[in-house]
């Protein structure tokens, strides 16, 4: 019972991480119909901005987080800018094998700046480690702190798609790009910010989790691909779903660690996905596609 | 000046020349001229499957890594020979890409590649983690095979066996794209539903594709471990997967000798960069994004235009479905403000 309960705290808090990289590839799925493939890298970058930052040059650690989210924000827009802005009419293809170049000449860079393979570096907890008690269950005091920052990034961003301006052009945009265009919406400037916008999520999760994890150039890609499954989990297209689908792949992998063995923790999301995509193609809260001709 | 290279003139100059290299060539030329069979194999086994028959699959590298240690295991734990080894690992590579394709009917454009891109992960982890069976991440030494009945070295004698299979798979690669298959591939890719209506049996011809681009995977890995005698999991590694990807997309997609370009000029620098992984990483990113935005269609492409006898028919697209058609919206929206001017 107690191991059970230690399994769901760590899966939920991971689970929010998932959801959060989930996010951004929703955001820009969604406006784009295309998956950054460099969304890992992305939040690989956000993560060792805020490390050069913070323990590098030493700034305290909210000004670093928020140049880190502003720095990933503007690697966003320059993906928009290289790969999706001239490639959207070449096709699905074109933009896809981009941000795969995108994503590799990223991991390179960091490899080169931020040490070889196999160099993992530890960025500093910003609360005491001790484990604290809820209940009957022992939390780390950093997972507390990450499932609340999560939380708030959630709603910071559901504030931003309802209430501001811009949020209310990348809904428009999204639903009828077309139709956005016409009532004056500038439709490629939108598909800009929304690359900026999932890349500053994909950041913002990096500084989260950077203290639970370690940082080193080879994250991105596998977070990406639990992102990937929580999104196609909960429908690709739906920013709850997204979150639902988080926090399942979240669990389900401590869940697999516990029972069967850590190693199959890695894996979970190729299963997950492989299960999503052949017995629940439109995922939880996904809209069932129309074949187009 | 124009100059005139026939692209069949181009491809009988190069084998020919790799038929010679071991006379003239030290050991290591020798080794770069077999990596270079290698990846040409890879590199039209891929551009059969993307560049022909339009899926978009990212396990080129697990099906390479499957074949490799198809062959290798085999011989190592069962004491098979190489030469009844390596067939097995193909045809087990073949199988499972075929596996694959059958999610990949139901699957397309984003789905299909990250579905592939997860499962060329899964097959990583398996190679890193089932230690009772593939021995784990350090890999392990394969005896190579031998050619002293036929008085050669060993590292001479798989040369000619990965010329020959080169030869042969490349030969085939032409037959098949200028067969009934290669136009109801190139049918598919175009548009998936016009090709139905023609009577392509998409199930059918997908299959086929993947089935093809798994078997050219597999026999490229099942020369692996008797070139390099040592399989590990970092040969298939997700850099593999941009490597392959860049060749196809440099020497041009849809292209049979764009195919063999590529993977010749990309090894070469794959070796020149041997000893900088980030500095591999970033430039095969460069090149692979540089020739997606300038030269989409490869240097084939290039050739085209300006070697007059370079006649390969180039099997793209005319035009290409759009991810979006606001552009045209916002064209018409800017044309309505600034028409008074105009």
């Amino acid at each position: 019972m107690l191991m059970l309960s230690y399994l769901l705290a760590t899966g939920v808090t991971s689970g929010a991480l998932y959801a959060l990289v989930a996010l951004g590839i929703v955001v820009v799925y969604k406006a784009t119909e295309v998956v950054n493939l460099a969304h890992g890298e992305l939040f690989m970058m956000g993560g060792f901005l805020a490390y050069t930052l913070h323990v590098m040059v030493k700034l305290p650690y909210v000004p670093s987080v928020l140049l880190a989210v502003a720095g990933s924000f503007a690697i966003g827009v320059l993906t928009d800018r290289v790969a999706y802005r001239p490639l959207m009419k070449e096709g699905l293809v074109s933009v896809l094998l981009a941000t795969i170049g995108i994503s590799f000449i990223l991991k390179g860079m960091a490899r080169v700046l931020w040490g070889g393979k196999g160099d993992y570096l530890a960025f500093p907890p910003l609360v005491s480690p001790e484990p604290i008690r809820v209940g009957n269950v022992m939390i780390m005091s950093q997972q507390l702190v990450v499932l609340l920052a999560a939380l708030a990034v959630m709603l910071v961003f559901a504030a931003f798609f309802k209430t501001t301006r811009a949020g209310k052009f990348m809904q428009a945009t999204a639903s009828n790009p077309r139709a956005a265009a016409l009532v004056g919406i500038h439709v490629s400037r939108v598909y800009m910010y929304t690359f900026g916008v999932g890349a500053a999520v994909a950041g913002a999760s990096a500084v989260l989790m950077a203290p639970l994890t370690l940082l080193y150039p080879d994250i991105g890609f596998a977070l990406f691909i639990k992102g990937f499954a929580a999104a196609v989990l909960g429908g690709l297209t739906s920013v709850p779903g997204a979150i639902i689908g988080g926090l399942l792949v979240g669990v389900l992998e401590q869940l697999a660690a516990g029972f069967i063995g850590t190693t199959i923790q890695d894996v979970s999301a190729f299963i997950v996905i492989m299960f999503a995509l052949i017995f629940l193609p439109t995922g939880i809260l996904g809209v069932r596609g129309t074949r187009k001709i | 000046m124009r100059v005139i290279v026939s692209h069949r003139a181009f491809l009988i100059v190069l084998f020919a020349a790799l038929a010679v290299l071991p006379v003239v060539a030290n050991q290591y030329t020798l080794f770069v001229g077999n990596l270079m069979m290698l990846y040409i194999i890879l590199a039209l086994g891929l551009n059969l499957l993307v560049g022909f028959a339009g899926q978009l699959a990212f396990a080129n590298a697990a099906m390479y890594g499957i074949g490799a240690y198809g062959a290798a295991l085999l011989q190592v734990r069962l004491g098979w020979s190489y030469w009844i080894a390596a067939p097995c690992g193909a045809v087990l590579a073949m199988a499972i890409g075929t596996l694959l394709a059958f999610p990949a009917l139901r699957l397309s454009g984003i789905y299909l590649a990250l579905a592939t891109l997860a499962f060329a992960q899964f097959t990583q982890w398996v190679l890193l983690h089932w230690n009772s069976v593939t021995l784990g991440a350090g890999g392990f030494p394969v005896p190579q095979p031998e050619f002293s009945a036929l008085g050669m070295s060993p590292d001479r004698g798989i040369y000619y066996v990965s010329w020959i299979v080169t030869v042969v798979l490349l030969a085939f690669a032409w037959r098949v794209v200028r067969s009934r298959v290669g136009r109801a591939f190139v049918a598919m890719r175009d548009r998936e539903m016009a090709a139905q209506a023609l009577g392509v049996d998409l199930l059918r011809y997908k299959a086929m594709a993947f089935a093809l681009s798994g078997f050219y995977a597999g026999t490229a890995g099942a020369l692996y471990p008797a070139v390099l005698a040592y399989v590990s999991p970092e040969g298939f590694d997700l850099f593999q997967m941009v490597l392959h990807k860049a060749m196809i997309v440099v020497g041009g997609m849809g292209s049979i000798a764009g195919s063999v370009i590529g993977a010749s000029l990309l090894v070469y620098l794959l070796e020149v960069l041997r000893q900088f992984k980030a500095t591999q990483e970033i430039a095969f990113g460069a090149l692979l994004l540089t020739f997606v935005l300038f030269q989409p269609r490869g240097l084939v492409e290039f050739l085209k235009r300006y070697a007059p006898g370079w006649a390969e028919p180039l099997h793209y697209a005319a035009d290409r479905e759009s991810l979006s058609d606001i552009t045209a919206a916002e064209e018409l929206v800017a044309g309505s403000r600034g028409g008074a001017g105009r």
